[in-house]
């Protein structure tokens, strides 16, 4: 495949050291780039506040998960015990509110844990079968000991020579395109 | 450029100085209302000061729970805020046990069983002896202060001594004294809560009550340790030694508390409700009469659902202006708590608010006296343990150590000390 034919996903920037990992991420952010993302063999204390990341939004997944499970099991309970099929049971009363939290707790407990995984999934974009770093040769240093840091050609800032240039000089030992 | 986002410049430390007259004014002003309320009524005297004496006693527990808890994880985030701790945990002696005084001399009136002619045609009395005796009831108070004391004391000597030489062999010894601590704590702190509170309704028995007691404790104590902790980082006194993550800390224990005091709660309630056995549900049917099932109410909402949705949020933890509230709020809370506990006793038709002042008058003098003697033990000694060798842990640096998991070896730490280094970019 010729390299006119082939559409560049983004650069990818080689370091050697997480301080200059960080601080050339710090840069990146500094200057507001978008779409990147950092590669590291370990999690990096510092690394989220160094790229800017904000708070993970699964929060609201589980939330919404949560109290979706909590008002189903109560709604639940009611329906069955109290409104399609009225039982007495041990004299109390048709729908307890106390009775129904230990299941609907329950309901919230799961739903709230589909919501925080299936969100962090959507959120993630996964599962997907492939992914352009992946053929990428070096790439699988990142799993070693190198550090990477890919800006996408989908970045509102990027420009081919200007990013190369910039990540150059952030203190990259090596910058390559990656094909999509 | 270094690592870390440009801190902002400081703010100036918070001036105090107006506040100083509080604690005699909070004295002044409740001990006319104590005297007045000692004249006009002394058995609404006897429960109001009950009701404020668990309310401060929560305090002096919680806070010796949280120094015991810190040495049983070998924690290191919370060393800085150890210190005030131990001192809030003294606060058992000498002013908690003055302050019982007035239970133990008006125990007889407050305490119906105490009132019974002959326990042993009293079935519900008569299956709790020797514990509801008189010679129990005053042996369960000395053994529980004594205890409490004991701790308290130790616990905070070991660490002043440590202050002088910083050796290591004071945290293995706070670690052992808190290892058999943590025990007679439990044991001490659910006889205090069932003969002084439970008691007061001796007929009526749940084994959960203790910990119900417990749960409210640490959580109100926390209330009040994200304050003081908050109030002595603004001062400066802290600054140096506090990192975000002990708000973040105090803040999430806060809400594990929140969850599990109404998990606690919400279980004595449930199971007394699903078995309803007469002997148990009577003290749960007095409390959903007249006004008290509006108490009720507040305590659903207001010490859990409010606080757990507020405290839902990690950055709202970090927040001053957001948990300043929240933690005068765990006061409100946790009296209501008590208040829902004692009152129902002599006002089994609602809350009493036209005694209502009585109860404020309490809390103001036992407050102030409190506050007074917690100001000058704070004053007297160095405001955190400054040679504890995890200190600099809770700063939030790292310490470059071999340790029996990296083989003796230093790898890998020190390429993440150059994280750190502002100019180090290569090996």
């Amino acid at each position: 495949m010729s390299e006119s034919v082939s559409k560049v996903y983004g650069l990818i920037a080689e370091f050697e050291t997480p301080a200059a990992t960080m601080r050339a991420a710090e840069q990146l952010r500094d200057l507001g780039f978008q779409r990147w993302d950092v590669f590291s063999p370990y999690p990096v204390h510092g690394m989220d506040q160094a790229m800017g990341l904000k708070n993970s939004k699964v929060g609201w997944f589980s939330f919404i998960g949560g109290a979706t499970g909590y008002t189903l099991g109560m709604v639940m309970i009611w329906w069955m015990n109290a409104a399609d099929y009225p039982i007495v049971v041990g004299g109390k009363p048709f729908f307890s509110p106390f009775s129904a939290f230990p299941p609907s707790y329950e309901l919230t407990i799961l739903l709230g844990a589909f919501g925080a995984l299936f969100g962090m999934l959507f959120l993630n974009r996964l599962p997907r079968l492939h992914h352009p770093l992946l053929k990428h040769r070096r790439f699988a240093l990142a799993s070693h000991d190198r550090f990477f840091i890919v800006i996408e050609t989908a970045d509102p800032k990027y420009q081919p020579e200007a990013t190369r240039k910039l990540l150059e000089s952030l203190g990259s030992t090596r910058v390559e395109p990656v094909e999509e | 450029m270094s690592a870390h986002a440009p801190s902002p410049p400081l703010p100036p430390p918070l001036d105090l100085s107006r506040w100083r007259s509080l604690p005699n004014r909070l004295i002044g002003i409740g001990a006319v209302g104590v005297l007045l309320g000692l004249v006009l009524n002394p058995l609404q005297f006897g429960y109001s000061w009950l009701t404020v004496f668990m309310f401060f006693l929560s305090l002096g527990l919680g806070a010796l729970f949280l120094v015991m808890v810190h040495h049983l994880f070998d924690a290191g985030w919370s060393v800085p805020i150890r210190r005030f701790c131990e001192h809030l945990a003294n606060l058992v002696f000498p002013w908690l046990l003055i302050f019982f005084l007035p239970i133990a001399l008006l125990a007889p009136k407050l305490y119906g069983w105490m009132q019974v002619a002959d326990p042993h045609a009293d079935h519900a009395l008569h299956a709790k002896l020797p514990l509801f005796t008189r010679p129990g009831f005053y042996l369960v108070a000395v053994l529980c202060f004594a205890i409490w004391t004991w701790l308290a004391r130790r616990l905070r000597a070991a660490s002043l001594a440590q202050d002088q030489d910083g050796a290591a062999r004071h945290t293995l010894r706070m670690r052992r004294l808190s290892a058999g601590g943590i025990f007679l704590f439990a044991l001490t702190l659910t006889l205090a809560a069932i003969l002084w509170m439970k008691g007061l309704m001796y007929e009526w028995f749940s084994t959960m009550y203790g910990v119900y007691y417990f749960a409210g404790s640490v959580w109100m104590t926390l209330g009040t340790v994200y304050f003081i902790t908050m109030v002595l980082k603004r001062t400066g006194t802290l600054a140096p030694v506090l990192h975000e993550h002990q708000f973040y800390f105090i803040g999430s224990l806060m809400f594990a508390f929140t969850v599990f005091y109404a998990y606690i709660h919400f279980s004595q309630y449930f199971i007394i409700w699903n078995a309803n056995l007469p002997e148990e549900t009577f003290w749960y049917v007095l409390r959903e009469k007249g006004t008290w099932w509006y108490v009720g109410l507040v305590l659903i909402f207001g010490h859990f659902f409010l606080p757990f949705l507020a405290m839902l949020r990690i950055d709202l933890k970090l927040s001053f202006a957001w948990m300043t509230p929240l933690c005068a709020w765990t006061w409100v809370m946790h009296y209501v708590d008590m208040a829902f506990n004692v009152h129902p006793v002599l006002h089994p038709n609602g809350y009493p608010f036209h005694w209502a002042w009585l109860d404020l008058a309490c809390a103001a003098l036992m407050g102030g006296l409190l506050l007074r003697a917690f100001l000058k033990e704070f004053a007297a000694h160095p405001p955190y343990p400054v040679k504890d060798p995890r200190l600099s842990e809770a700063m939030g640096y790292v310490v470059v150590h071999p340790s029996p998991i990296s083989g003796g070896d230093l790898d890998e730490v020190d390429e993440l000390n150059g994280a750190v280094e502002p100019n180090g970019g290569t090996r």
